[in-house]
């Protein structure tokens, strides 16, 4: 599974299936943290749509952190001051880009998680969809 | 006008420190700050948006230091900002990504995909709710599921998996009411990087719009459509949602699909038309639609509107107008440089204000020297 199809699934899951991911790893692999979770910025680039050029709108804070994995080293970074989710995330990152065989198997548990996700997107859309409006075009004849 | 440093007063200060504390304590309270974060939502999107930071729990913490103060806690988190290293630039996020929790448009009765109020005060009437004096949290629990059991049970089931939807403005780009244009990829400058120049850029213009201070902002803008300007516009589309965050890995040029999610953000954007009469040939005028455009963090729907309006000023300058002028506007809506100004008015300035003293101590001397010598000079 990609990475950015997997991380959305990982951030948006309560921060339990990361863990138990990365611990899988953790009891077989050595791991060396290059970097220590550290808190941060990431700048937002957007488009506008007036004239479709670019600005910067602020910035979000972050958590980032590297694990490196024989010879690959994974980056776990998410919004918000999330130590240990991010200490995770950087293992998981690791751990395909160094094409372990247990992340062989983490696709079904990743997408078992991502139609869970689904449904509860589809629940909030209802909600928000229950607020649509339905005009009724008065007669002013 | 000069500077000099002072001595003295350290236990004063000490003191001083010591009753602030003792005014936010005296109630025998403390504020949680998971309270702040649940309750002050309006608050903390304003100080997010302010101090250009977007961190919830943070904007809480500063509030609450700051005692509710919006300019204080701003403050507090520009400077926390200052010390954090920038580890990255997002990707580019387009605005049709918003997963929308609410949309209107004031221009369009029927738009695609419909108008959401979502969750808004507009249409709610401003009397005060004397049953929030003892709202309890069991209360709160019982209203939340009852709530939520009724969205499960009359919802009309839907398999809508995402709610983006097509913006207004393309709509009427292919009908040729609004002028075509293309993407610009011109890389955008960094107003915290680098001093602000005349003329500025509209990147410069835009970031300090979005984290301008929002009383600001919304006044300024109001006084371009009240006459102090030459601004008529009506809201083509508002949307309110969720924005979501990639950034690319760092060192590995890969595809789309190998980006890092990050999280996302609220944010409310606002793309405001404004007629305007266009010459064409043989001096004939035609009604043509600009854009002036407003996206700003959380949910500060007053002040992207605004932002929308200072943008079409700006992109339109006018000396007759201050609102059109971009140094007028740009360098007076920032909230820790604007009260940070006014405030240090409070500071000690008394060798500044000696020297001032002694020459109007010496004007009137000299002038009473000079009323003198006329009196003697005409007797």
């Amino acid at each position: 599974m990609k990475r950015k199809r997997r991380t959305e699934i990982l951030i948006n899951s309560p921060d339990e299936l990361a863990e138990e991911l990365a611990k899988e790893i953790e009891q077989i692999y050595l791991l060396k943290v290059v970097q220590e979770p550290e808190n941060g910025l990431v700048m937002l680039k957007v488009r506008e749509t007036a004239k479709k050029s670019l600005f910067y709108l602020g910035e979000v804070f972050v958590t980032e952190c590297k694990v490196k994995i024989q010879d690959s080293i994974g980056i776990g970074i998410v919004k918000g001051d999330k130590p240990k989710l991010a200490y995770y995330l950087a293992i998981i990152d690791a751990a395909y880009g160094a094409s372990l065989r247990e992340t062989r198997a983490w696709t079904s548990i990743l997408e078992e998680k991502e139609k869970e996700l689904l449904e509860q997107k589809i629940a909030h859309n209802q909600e928000i969809l229950k607020t649509k409006v339905s005009f009724e075009t008065m007669d002013v004849s | 006008m000069g500077y000099v440093a002072v001595k003295g007063g350290t236990i004063a200060i000490e003191e001083s420190i010591n009753r602030l504390t003792s005014e936010r304590l005296q109630k025998g309270l403390v504020l949680d700050i998971k309270n702040i974060e649940a309750g002050l939502r309006g608050l903390i999107d304003q100080v997010m948006s302010e101090s250009s930071l977007y961190h919830e729990t943070l904007a809480a913490l500063a509030i609450k230091q700051a005692e509710g103060n919006p300019e204080e806690a701003v403050f507090l988190l520009r400077a926390y900002r200052s010390t954090l290293p920038r580890k990255h630039y997002s990707k580019v996020i387009e605005s049709e990504e918003i997963k929308v929790e609410r949309r209107i448009s004031a221009s369009f009765k029927d738009i695609p995909g419909g108008q959401l109020l979502g969750a808004t005060t507009d249409y709610t009437h401003r009397l005060l709710n004397f049953s929030l004096m003892n709202e309890s949290e069991k209360e709160a629990q019982e209203w939340l599921s009852k709530f939520n059991e009724e969205i499960g049970h009359n919802s009309e089931k839907s398999e809508i998996i995402s709610l983006t939807f097509p913006k207004v403005l393309d709509y009427l780009r292919e009908e040729g009411l609004i002028a075509p244009c293309g993407n610009n990829d011109v890389e955008p400058h960094d107003v915290t990087r680098k001093s602000l120049e005349f003329p500025s850029s509209r990147s410069e213009r835009l970031q300090i719009l979005t984290r301008g201070q929002t009383g600001a902002v919304t006044s300024l803008a109001y006084a371009s459509i009240r006459g102090y300007g030459a601004v008529h516009p009506t809201v083509g589309e508002l949307r309110v949602g969720q924005l979501p965050i990639h950034i690319s890995h760092p060192f590995e040029l890969g595809e789309e699909e190998d980006d890092y999610y990050i999280g996302e953000v609220k944010v409310t954007e606002v793309e405001m038309l404004i007629p305007v009469a266009v010459e064409r040939e043989y001096g004939e005028k035609d009604l043509d639609f600009e854009v002036g455009y407003g996206l700003c963090f959380g949910q500060n729907e007053t002040k992207a509107i605004s932002m929308s309006i200072l943008d079409y000023s700006l992109e339109h300058p006018n000396h007759a107008f201050p609102s059109h002028n971009e140094e007028f506007v740009l360098y007076h809506i920032d909230s820790v440089e604007s009260t940070g100004f006014i405030s240090h008015l409070k500071m000690p300035h008394y060798v500044t204000f000696q020297s001032k003293l002694d020459s109007v101590r010496k004007t009137k001397t000299t002038s009473k020297k000079d009323e003198v010598s006329m009196v003697e000079q005409s007797l």
